[in-house]
């Protein structure tokens, strides 16, 4: 049987808001990244309440946290972000299972992205989508000519003298 | 003067102009590119690549509980192996990052990988209920994460199986009614699979230290299992024993491939060869067929 994973990635800045007083009540909040697997079964019922294992990158042996799916079949944790690298989580129900393969990078900070990743087993590292700071070899040809351009006709401009 | 002052400006302009946009059309383009933590992960020996040293791996292949302590089949045969042979080639473990998914249709990108020289038959049905999956190899291999395992079934060259990819030997009773059987397969599969899902991880390979891997093999998917639900669609899809039970001669059942493409009906023969590629296994993990299904 097989199993189809979703995975939303709520990728934030950590941050700790101030505390807020009332009555001597003190309340802090921190925005913390999270993930979130949603398991089912292939036929599209969630694996309810199924056994779920999230790994590390740095101890693929043990796992970082137990738990299990809610009656959806979603699970969700805050991953060590200093921690860099492949976590796993591997989902497990009636002697059907599978794994997850989450690429977690440095934290970058910056405003909140979401991702909706949606596979049948495990997302791959191009799944997660960044902007490229890079030009294509088209762009890069365009902008080369477009600057020798420039150059050309301030040069002729200047080459005419005056009439 | 102030007229050709401003037609050099324009000039310049356009031509800073269009340096100034393209980056910015650069950044609306954006592509698919691996995150920071790929190239990471390259250097962290428990991420799925190679560490220094060497260690030894142990391939093993498992017919869990099902083929060495007997089950029920979905129409209600108890079944008994005496011998369950498989013969496996072209075993490889292998390190990939990423790692390997068996669904998602892409290759597998081996970062190390180690090879089991030659064609190893083994009795799945070997110990009792409390014993070890089946040893096929121990090979030496670089320490690093082996997440995959792919290997072929070809035809015994030798043994009690010779010809023959799978031989399933046993009896199956129903209703005080005992009918020895044997299946004997020469269908070609080919396996690759992603990682171990199961109790433990396997595959974790340290310098010095010894570290399993398991071909497993699920013949609940071809019988069924009496103790899940009918509606189970590990049952739906089974064939069960009935259509085996209908051929048997003298109270014998003995067929081999031809003779189930002859004796089985369309439909159950159709289910059979559909349920053949989904034997393999890594534990729970799942594998991709390409030998079979290609056909």
């Amino acid at each position: 049987m097989k199993f189809k994973f979703a995975l939303a990635w709520a990728l934030g800045a950590a941050s700790l808001g101030g505390p807020v007083l009332a009555h001597g009540v003190v309340l802090e909040h921190r925005q913390l990244s999270s993930v979130e697997v949603a398991a089912q079964f292939e036929t599209g019922e969630p694996m309810a309440n199924a056994q779920v294992l999230v790994y590390a990158p740095d101890n693929p042996s043990e796992p970082w946290q137990q738990g299990n799916t809610d009656d959806q079949g979603r699970f969700s944790f805050v991953p060590d972000t200093t921690l860099v690298g492949n976590w796993e989580v591997m989902v497990r129900q009636a002697g059907h299972g599978a794994i997850a393969t989450i690429p977690i990078g440095a934290a970058t900070g910056g405003e909140a992205t979401n991702l909706a990743l949606e596979a049948e087993a495990e997302p791959s590292p191009e799944s997660l989508i960044s902007p490229s700071t890079t030009l294509s070899p088209v762009q890069r040809g365009i902008t080369i000519g477009s600057v020798i351009w420039g150059f050309i006709g301030t040069a002729l401009f200047f080459a005419r003298g005056k009439r | 003067m102030q007229r050709n002052s401003l037609k050099a400006f324009a000039v310049g302009a356009v031509g800073c102009l269009a340096l100034g946009l393209l980056p910015g059309c650069g950044g609306e383009s954006s592509t698919t590119t691996s995150p920071d933590s790929a190239s990471d992960a390259t250097a962290n020996p428990a991420a799925g690549t190679s560490a220094t040293g060497t260690g030894t791996l142990v391939i093993r292949a498992n017919g869990e509980d099902f083929v060495r302590e007997g089950f029920t089949t979905k129409d209600g045969w108890a079944i008994e192996f005496d011998h369950v042979y498989v013969s496996l080639s072209e075993i490889t473990a292998a390190q990939t990052d990423p790692p390997f998914d068996p669904d998602a249709g892409t290759d597998l990108q081996a970062k190390a990988e180690v090879r089991v020289e030659g064609t190893q038959v083994v009795d799945l049905a070997e110990g009792d209920e409390s014993a070890e999956p089946v040893v096929v190899s121990e090979v030496e291999a670089p320490a690093g994460r082996f997440n995959a395992l792919a290997w072929r079934m070809v035809p015994a060259e030798t043994g009690p199986s010779e010809d023959h990819t799978i031989w399933m030997q046993g009896t199956a009773t129903k209703a005080g009614e005992t009918v020895p059987f044997t299946l004997k397969l020469t269908e070609e599969l080919a396996f690759t699979c992603g990682d171990f899902v199961g109790d433990e991880r396997k595959g974790v390979l340290a310098a010095g230290d010894v570290a399993d891997l398991e071909a497993t093999f699920h013949f609940d998917h071809l019988f069924g299992d009496g103790d899940a639900p009918a509606d189970d669609s590990l049952n739906t899809g089974a064939l069960g024993f009935d259509p085996f039970a209908a051929l048997a001669r003298n109270g014998v059942v003995d067929l081999d491939s031809a003779a189930l493409q002859a004796g089985l009906s369309e439909t159950d023969y159709t289910t059979f060869l559909s349920i053949l590629p989904s034997l393999g296994h890594v534990g729970e993990g799942h594998c991709r067929e390409v030998r079979l299904t290609t056909l």
